[in-house]
């Protein structure tokens, strides 16, 4: 790097000061650095980690790709729309566990529809209190959660709900296909399917256009507010399409289900390289942030590490993240 | 010559809300008896106070970065972390274990702040990173376990009743929050703390310190989280490691009953304690009427999510208009997007 700062006055235009110059080299230098640093991490720990280049290892991480790809795939589309992300995650997930195998005696169609239609409905009602009328994201999203685990104690009467006896009808939710679990599926074609969407819809243009400058998108005559409903509504979806999956995976609903998945969801989409500000971003990279986080919690737990280095581990790699995204755009605007 | 008055004597009408919301919830917990099943007593007032002393300084910590108009999700995780610190190492000394935690919360607060302040970046992404970081080395600390505190003595000392309806851990607490309030009424302090929540670029052009301020906020919220967590688990005894968000419930609706803005620019101490007042109120109501605990979430997200949209900056446009796209040009380049927009000051 020293080289770099001794030749950097005679490589670009004369306007440029050195000092400038070589903070920017230093800059990008940590940010290549860390990433390779990061990838080096993982590659050691995966070659060094006995057990995880196993067959069974790859089922297992992909396993947990398919619930936490589905919460990451919803938080990246608030991510996108530019605001942020929920902290209902866990809350939503787990409530819609509750439903679903709570509605199962009435069908299980029955028990999809109004499942999916919670989160939607859920998930349109903070769109609303979001985009509609300009309230904090983090805050409305933190009452929701208390208000979701309010609802879910009462209508539960604090009780863990359990499947009907006997019944079958959901089991297929944990079967496999090729040796890979039925959830992954419906994850990849979930990507596809709202890759394929926000690309060639106007909505998907929209969104971006949003979460990019909401003011431009405004001034376009994009009504934002629908935007941000329709994101929240996919998202509230998706949180309770995962969360159904976990209570048909574990056959039993209560609110401890939600574990750390909304931790999980935004560190996924986070270090998929979604934009924190917004307006940047595919549901592809948060598949792949997912796929990461998923490494990342195999690697440590089979190397018998606790919860919470689990947790402490996210959370750095959220820390490290942000951070060397801004100074790489640091680096882009100097 | 009123703007050459401290803060504390000019009363307007919006520094004086608080004090009035906290009137009517008085009066609404004093008529509780004639209402619903239930005594109403000095004991009860001196929940009230304890329940003031477990969570209202965290009201205050982050009701101090939502002042300058920022937010400090790591609260929860700080108060968490002050107590595991305390309990471990304060065996012997109480007073050790609670410098450690503060110790412990500074150098938080530092590393969070200098990143916000230096790197212009916006406070959620940051302190998420240092929420989920904090709540694992608690789970560390603690190894997923409750501790348990060796010196009982002192925790009965800390609850031991004075003047009736005070205790040490109240009275603690209390002093903090007049300490911490009068620094803002009577230095340049809260003006400049103010006046970076308001408009940072103008404040930095009036010659205010932003970055330093920055840092110092966060710092003073860190500390004083830890600190609070280290009281409470004295108080208690034991220390828990716990994943829920409802310290940050709690906080943001105190802060924000309190008179404090998310946009930033408004607020003081003293709003802010009388917000935490008024859920100690509220919470003691639902206690003395032996209501559920889901009845507790329920109201205390439903009032979170009711004071929200109070302070939502596009709340009357709403009502007003959804027409024509000039009509809806607001102010959302300065402080509305600031904590939903994330990149901070440009």
């Amino acid at each position: 790097m020293s080289t770099d700062v001794a030749t950097a006055p005679t490589g670009p235009g004369p306007l440029r000061t050195p000092t400038r110059n070589s903070r920017e080299t230093a800059i990008q230098g940590v940010f290549y650095g860390a990433i390779a640093l990061f990838a080096a991490l993982i590659v050691f720990g995966a070659i060094d980690t006995h057990g995880f280049l196993t067959m069974t290892n790859v089922r297992a991480i992909l396993s947990s790709v398919a619930f936490v790809g589905m919460v990451a795939v919803g938080t990246a589309l608030i991510m996108i729309s530019g605001n942020l992300f929920s902290l209902a995650v866990g809350s939503t997930a787990a409530a819609a566990a509750m439903v679903f195998l709570a509605l199962l005696p009435h069908g299980i169609v029955l028990a999809f529809v109004v499942t999916l239609l919670m989160g939607v409905v859920v998930g349109a009602i903070q769109g609303f209190l979001v985009g509609g009328i300009g309230a904090n994201t983090i805050i409305v999203t933190i009452g929701a959660a208390g208000l979701i685990q309010g609802v879910a104690l009462w209508a539960s009467k604090g009780a863990t709900i359990l499947p009907p006896k006997g019944d079958t009808s959901f089991t297929w939710l944990n079967g496999h296909i090729f040796t890979f679990a039925v959830p992954i599926y419906i994850l990849f074609g979930t990507v596809v399917v709202l890759d394929q969407y926000l690309r060639r819809s106007r909505f998907g243009r929209q969104l971006k256009l949003v979460g990019e400058n909401i003011e431009a998108a405004r001034a376009a005559g994009i009504r934002t507010a629908w935007v941000v409903i329709g994101a929240f509504c996919i998202a509230g979806f998706l949180f309770a399409f995962a969360g159904l999956e976990l209570g048909a995976f574990n056959e039993s609903g209560s609110l401890l289900i939600e574990g750390t998945q909304t931790y999980d969801a935004i560190a996924a989409a986070v270090v998929g390289g979604i934009a924190i500000t917004g307006g940047r971003g595919s549901v592809w990279q948060a598949l792949g942030g997912a796929i990461l986080i998923a490494m990342i919690s195999d690697i440590l737990l089979l190397r018998g590490y606790s919860e919470g280095i689990q947790i402490l581990v996210k959370g750095v790699v959220v820390f490290a993240v942000v951070v060397l995204a801004r100074l790489n755009r640091m680096r882009a605007e100097s | 010559m009123s703007s050459r008055l401290p803060e504390v004597l000019r009363f307007r009408g919006a520094a004086l809300r608080p004090f009035l919301i906290l009137a009517v919830f008085a009066i609404a917990f004093a008529l509780l008896p004639q209402y619903a099943s239930g005594e109403v007593g000095t004991a009860n007032i001196t929940d009230v106070f304890t329940s003031f002393a477990g969570i209202g300084l965290v009201s205050l910590a982050l009701g101090l970065t939502m002042i300058i108009g920022e937010y400090d999700l790591s609260v929860s995780s700080t108060y968490l972390l002050g107590g595991m610190l305390a309990v471990k190492t304060g065996g012997s000394a109480p007073a050790l274990g609670a410098a450690i935690a503060v110790a412990a919360g500074l150098l938080v607060g530092f590393v969070q702040g200098w990143v916000i302040a230096k790197l212009r970046m916006s406070s959620i992404p940051v302190t998420l990173g240092g929420f989920i970081s904090l709540l694992g080395l608690v789970y560390v600390l603690s190894n997923s376990k409750s501790i348990n505190y060796k010196d009982i003595k002192f925790t009965l000392k800390l609850n031991e009743p004075i003047a009736t309806v005070f205790t040490e851990r109240s009275l603690i607490a209390i002093g903090i929050f007049l300490v911490i309030a009068a620094v803002f009424a009577f230095t340049w302090l809260g003006r400049d703390v103010r006046a970076i929540g308001s408009d940072r670029k103008a404040a930095r052009a009036s010659g205010v310190r932003v970055d330093r301020i920055v840092i110092g906020t966060f710092m003073a919220s860190a500390s004083i989280s830890a600190f609070s967590g280290a009281l409470l688990a004295y108080s208690l005894a034991y220390a828990t490691p716990n994943r829920t968000v409802a310290p940050l419930v709690f906080a943001t609706t105190a802060a924000l009953l309190g008179g404090v803005s998310l946009s930033g620019g408004r607020g003081n101490p003293l709003g802010i304690g009388c917000g935490v007042l008024c859920l100690a109120l509220l919470n003691e109501a639902l206690a003395v009427t032996g209501s559920a605990a889901y009845v507790t979430y329920l109201v205390t997200g439903g009032l979170l999510l009711v004071v929200v949209i109070v302070d939502a900056p596009h709340l009357l446009r709403w009502w007003r208009t959804t027409k024509a796209a000039e009509n809806l040009r607001l102010g959302f380049s300065g402080s509305a997007a600031a904590p939903a927009g994330a990149g901070g000051e440009r």
